[in-house]
């Protein structure tokens, strides 16, 4: 629909031996808030420093609004980032770290002090304006940052793993000010974080990479729904994995058998060999707990080890006879008549359609 | 209970602290005062009198020669502390961004030795360096330059003054700008800023701490240096520490002298609390 505003194309990073980035492809529309996650090492914040221009492609081009960008140096682009240290300037205050890129564009000082003022306004910190950085806290420090990044309003927007210094009931606050922000600018946010949450909550998209590669692009519910490989279904957490060899596939489905029984997953492939090993994934929120056996067309006995509540959802901790580990999700309301305790034994079941196969090559 | 770990922490601070407090005393705030007290005594038939008079202060102060002097010795001192850090400045800036933190270790470890052989003796060796008939003047007669007056000149005595602070000038700058956080040089970059302007944009303000203490310390150490002026500057136009030698010489006149080095200790002491200042002066209200 966009023309894409960023596109890298076979992108490569190498430092000495170690292959930070292998062979990237991707395209990022104007206005998109794509979040590009995976493991510490996993070369999420050196793709950002290349769309920055602070690390030099070893292969492939990056496209910045249809412009090779590979030899443009940093400060000729115009792609400001939000820094995992904020690198907020100590020796000026407030207003002045916000006009610093104003200065550098050589806008003159009333204008520059208008513009900058605008922005901190704007971001709700117009009572530190003139005060020094190292009297503010983490959450408006924040906020400077942004502003100072946004003042000269760029089309393109690098934030590196900006809210993971901050409490958890500021990460909420600040996702807000941040989808916020994005909305109405228009701008295309890059936005990298190890943090599922402040993935899945901001970005129209997510880039899943795992050691230098990108392991799947998609939107959120894509990614959490239909991984596309073992790497990312463990990784998004939360989801249940069954392997065993494909026993038969039929028009619609495939039938796994494992060492708790047979599963089926839907599937659109219909010649899937028997035999091969294959997994299968649940989201946790899909599979049914009950103390009583069902009739459905997927179930599994397991014994609770634990349980957690993290505001009204519960994950439960289950374990199955051959020791295969199960994670249910529900709301915290419908425990009332499960009655849970450690030890206790229950049927989990799910919807043969709630299930994902895992492509073969994963 | 928490009152006894007050107290026995107080103790504890004490007993590191004593010995410094006892050195200071002993050392160096008993001599500066009795060097005050002793600007005040006279000297009669090239004797030391015990006194509290200020003839010696009014004589000193009255005199044109003093007050040269001083401005002299200033400018010297401050001309001597720009001349180290700007010289110093290239080489910190080196070792500190274009440099393996090996190769920076070495330089430190190399910028030390200088400081394990006399000063004097180093100052001697310019003699053969800087005279008429020295290596500079033969190497330029040869592509029929010079000779050039070096020795007995105020280039001279800055020779001096580099021989004594550039050292260590240069491994304070060096150890300050390392220590700069490099993401706020990237960050400045981000935002639009060439490399060149990044110099004065982030990494000097940044660095400024370091920089300033390290020219304090050029400015205080040419500011009290006798050997400098009075060897490779001739003495003409002698500077404080050399007018303090000459006065306690003419007459035994140690009061004299005394004055002199209280209004040293005095331009010290604003010199380097304005310096300290603004070397920790932060932006912005609170």
């Amino acid at each position: 629909m966009n023309e894409p505003l960023v596109v890298l194309d076979g992108v490569q990073k190498n430092f000495g031996d170690f292959v930070a980035v292998k062979r990237a492809d991707l395209t990022i529309g104007t206005g998109e808030f794509i979040a590009i996650m995976g493991p510490s090492g996993c070369g999420k914040t050196t793709t950002l420093r290349m769309l920055a221009g602070l690390e030099a492609p070893s292969a492939g081009d990056i496209r910045i609004g249809g412009k090779r960008m590979n030899d443009v140096p940093p400060h000729q682009r115009d792609t400001p980032m939000v820094w995992q240290s904020l690198a907020l300037f100590p020796f000026l205050n407030v207003r002045e770290n916000v006009e610093f890129g104003l200065k550098m564009r050589g806008v003159n000082a009333n204008e520059r002090r208008r513009r900058a003022l605008e922005w901190i306004e704007r971001l709700e910190i117009g009572e530190f304006a003139e005060r020094n950085i190292e009297t503010l806290s983490g959450g408006q420090k924040q906020r400077v940052a942004l502003a100072r990044s946004l003042v000269t309003e760029p089309q393109l927007l690098l934030l590196d793993e900006p809210l993971s210094a901050l409490d958890a009931h500021l990460v909420i606050r600040m996702q807000g000010v941040l989808t916020r922000l994005q909305r109405e600018l228009g701008i295309t946010f890059v936005y990298v974080t190890h943090s599922h949450s402040e993935a899945f909550a901001m970005a129209d998209r997510v880039v899943i990479m795992s050691q230098g590669e990108i392991a799947q692009i998609g939107n959120p519910r894509e990614i959490y729904r239909a991984p596309a490989n073992r790497f990312v279904a463990e990784f998004v957490g939360r989801n249940n994995i069954l392997t065993g060899t494909i026993e038969s596939s039929d028009t619609n489905q495939v039938t796994i058998n494992s060492a708790l029984g047979h599963f089926s997953a839907p599937t659109e492939d219909i010649h899937q060999k028997p035999g091969r090993s294959a997994s299968i994934v649940i989201a946790a929120d899909m599979v049914r707990i009950t103390r009583e056996a069902t009739t459905a067309e997927n179930t599994v006995v397991a014994t609770l080890i634990s349980e957690e509540f993290v505001g009204s959802i519960v994950t439960l901790f289950l374990e199955a006879a051959d020791g295969t580990e199960f994670k249910v999700q529900l709301q915290e309301r419908a425990l009332t008549d499960l009655d849970i305790h450690a030890g206790g034994q229950f049927h989990l079941s799910w919807a043969t359609t709630d299930a994902h196969l895992l492509p073969e090559n994963s | 209970m928490a009152a006894s770990v007050i107290r026995r922490l107080n103790a504890y601070a004490l007993t590191f602290r004593l010995p410094i407090i006892i050195w200071q005393a002993i050392f160096f705030i008993g001599p500066l005062f009795f060097m005050i007290a002793m600007s005040f005594f006279l000297v009669k038939n090239y004797r030391m009198v015990e006194a509290f008079e200020f003839k010696n202060w009014d004589k000193m102060l009255s005199r044109n020669y003093v007050w040269d002097s001083y401005w002299y010795t200033l400018g010297l001192a401050a001309l001597s502390s720009a001349v180290a850090s700007l010289v110093a400045f290239p080489a910190a800036f080196a070792l500190a961004y274009r440099s393996s933190e090996s190769v920076r270790r070495w330089a430190i470890f190399l910028l030390i030795i200088p400081f394990f052989t006399s000063y004097l003796v180093r100052t001697f060796s310019w003699y053969v360096i800087l005279a008429e008939s020295g290596v500079i003047n033969a190497g330029l007669g040869y592509i029929g330059l010079g000779p050039y007056t070096m020795l007995n000149t105020m280039f001279g005595t800055i020779i001096g003054y580099m021989t004594l602070t550039l050292p260590l000038v240069v491994i304070l700058q060096t150890v300050s700008l390392a220590s700069v956080d490099r993401s706020l040089i990237q960050a400045s970059q981000n935002l639009g800023c060439p490399p060149w302007r990044t110099i004065f944009a982030v990494i000097l303000p940044a660095a400024k701490t370091g920089l300033i203490v390290a020219a304090l310390f050029a400015f205080i150490l040419s500011f009290g240096d006798f050997v400098a002026p009075y060897y490779l500057g001739g003495s003409k136009p002698p500077t404080l520490p050399i007018l303090i030698i000459d006065t306690t010489k003419a007459g035994q006149q140690w009061p004299r002298a005394a004055v002199v080095a209280v209004i040293m200790m005095v331009t010290l002491f604003v010199v380097a609390f304005t310096a300290i200042m603004l070397a920790y002066r932060k932006r912005g209200s609170k």
